[in-house]
């Protein structure tokens, strides 16, 4: 079992690479869209893998089934030509810079992950719905709250940016 | 080799049986969709291939398999053939944790419904690909339509679904299926007739059928989503389509309808499963060939307008209920 748990990991981890690159590397929007979704299905599989199936079908629901959808819908209401401003090739030096964006807050937090590692278990414990709903509701009942509000405030955010553009005509 | 046994060679008998099921029941459905339209319609329908037109599904599956596979001018090439793909791999995965019967479960997940709702969201993804990457303006309109319906119609039945497992305090199917044995009258439907009425309408959006088929209206947009689609690529669409209706019956008739108990006890059996699936399919059939296709707009509405608030008045009334 544990041998396959690290093939998992491994096939987890290239799946998640290989949609980061795909979604970087690709002149097309909806290419690089489809790479994001490689990389959320990637993220899934490791909840799986981290005994969180929760976690991970949540993610399948909302980011796969939902969000991305939506992203979609807003890449075709703009007509994304491939030969855009950008399509070119771009100088060596942007790819230098965008390597050392990414590298730095890796290399950190591997850096980070090292020095410091997390308490854990060899074997993750599934922790059952029942007590993540009570973890929620009752001891971290203000973060969550809280980041309902957020959500709020943005929903709200976006129907009044649309109440003033209708204004306007 | 006991990890083998234990763990591995159950849930590739379950894939291969799913496998079967899934293959069995697009041959028997596409028969009697037609068959059923004929009727209604006053004709026999397929008649002349075997008695009655019964080989006639094999005959149109070999004939599939045979044609040329075409991928139109400046389509997008790769996205083109993933999205058949994309749509037939997770319907095998919805078959797995349906109990059809107290041994007959392919694999018994606490959050089996979780899953199952996880794995259908896929379907819309990849209608939105086909549409976009056929470089065809039906297709694209198709896809349009498929996005506003498929984000709309998951709320109310998450909504619904929430109800239920509001009341068992479970999101496993074996555990809800087990709730309602005994009489008739532990069926869920008898508990949540609002719950019940709004997920079967929100199943017909969800899958894409008749009435709410807006997404390939065939009189509009020719096929919308799968209009450049040819031989498999197009038979994989039509195999997911049934594959995921037959998945949501199953669910309806899990959720609802006792699932693989009897109306008295002592009966119990995947007899029952089947059947109230199979009952449940062919009111999909007979409300499709009954019913015009409705417009867009009063798609949304009724989604939005009627079956969004019926739902969250249906949550919030039976935590209420259970509260007291």
């Amino acid at each position: 079992m544990e041998v396959l748990a690290k093939v998992a990991f491994g096939v987890y981890t290239l799946v998640i690479l290989g949609g980061a690159v795909l979604a970087v590397s690709s002149s097309s929007l909806v290419r690089a869209l489809v790479g994001l979704i490689t990389t959320l299905i990637g993220v899934a599989g490791m909840y799986l893998l981290l005994a969180t199936p929760f976690m991970a079908f949540m993610q399948l629901l909302i980011y796969v089934g939902a969000v991305s959808v939506l992203i979609f819908f807003a890449v075709m209401l703009t007509h994304a030509e491939k030969g855009g401003d950008e399509a070119g090739k771009a100088p060596m030096k942007t790819y230098v810079y965008g390597l050392a964006a990414t590298m730095t807050p890796a290399a950190l937090l591997g850096w980070l992950v090292m020095k410091h590692p997390a308490d854990s278990m060899a074997v993750p414990v599934e922790v059952p719905i029942k007590q993540l709903g009570e973890g929620l509701l009752g001891s971290y009942f203000l973060p969550f709250e809280l980041i309902s509000v957020i959500l709020m405030v943005a929903m709200s955010g976006a129907v009044l940016l649309t109440w003033e553009k209708r204004g306007k005509k | 080799m006991q990890v083998f046994m234990q763990h591995i060679l159950p849930l590739l008998i379950a894939v291969v049986g799913a496998m079967i099921w899934l293959g069995i029941n697009a041959l028997l459905w596409v028969y009697c969709e037609r068959k059923f339209a004929g009727h209604i319609q006053r004709r026999p329908g397929p008649f002349e291939v075997g008695p009655h037109g019964a080989l006639q599904p094999l005959i149109d599956g070999l004939k599939l398999m045979g044609k040329q596979l075409v991928t139109p001018d400046n389509a997008d090439n790769v996205l083109y053939w993933t999205a058949p793909i994309m749509t037939m791999i997770p319907v095998l995965l919805l078959y797995l944790p349906i109990p059809y019967g107290p041994v007959l479960t392919g694999m018994d997940v606490n959050l089996a419904l979780l899953l199952i709702l996880a794995f259908s969201s896929f379907n819309g993804l990849a209608v939105i690909l086909a549409g976009w990457s056929s470089n065809n303006k039906w297709g694209v309109l198709g896809a349009a339509r498929a996005v506003s319906q498929a984000v709309a119609y998951e709320i109310p039945l998450l909504l619904t679904v929430l109800a239920i497992s509001f009341m068992t305090g479970t999101l496993s199917l074996v555990d809800i299926t087990n709730l309602q044995a005994g009489y008739i009258h532990n069926w869920f439907i008898f508990k949540q007739p609002l719950a019940f009425i709004i997920f079967i309408v929100a199943m017909f959006g969800e899958t894409n059928r008749a009435p709410f088929d807006l997404a390939e209206a065939e009189s509009e947009l020719t096929a919308g989503f799968h209009v450049e689609y040819s031989a498999m690529g197009f038979g994989c669409f039509f195999l997911a389509e049934y594959g995921y209706m037959v998945v949501m019956c199953s669910v309806c008739s899990v959720l609802f309808l006792g699932g693989y108990h009897g109306p008295i006890p002592g009966l119990d059996g995947w007899w029952w499963m089947v059947g109230k699936t199979f009952a449940l399919m062919s009111f999909m059939l007979w409300v499709r060939w009954t019913y015009p296709r409705v417009r867009f707009d009063q798609l949304l509405n009724i989604n939005w307008k009627w079956l969004l608030p019926l739902a969250t008045a249906n949550l919030l009334a039976t935590a209420l209920i259970m509260k007291l």
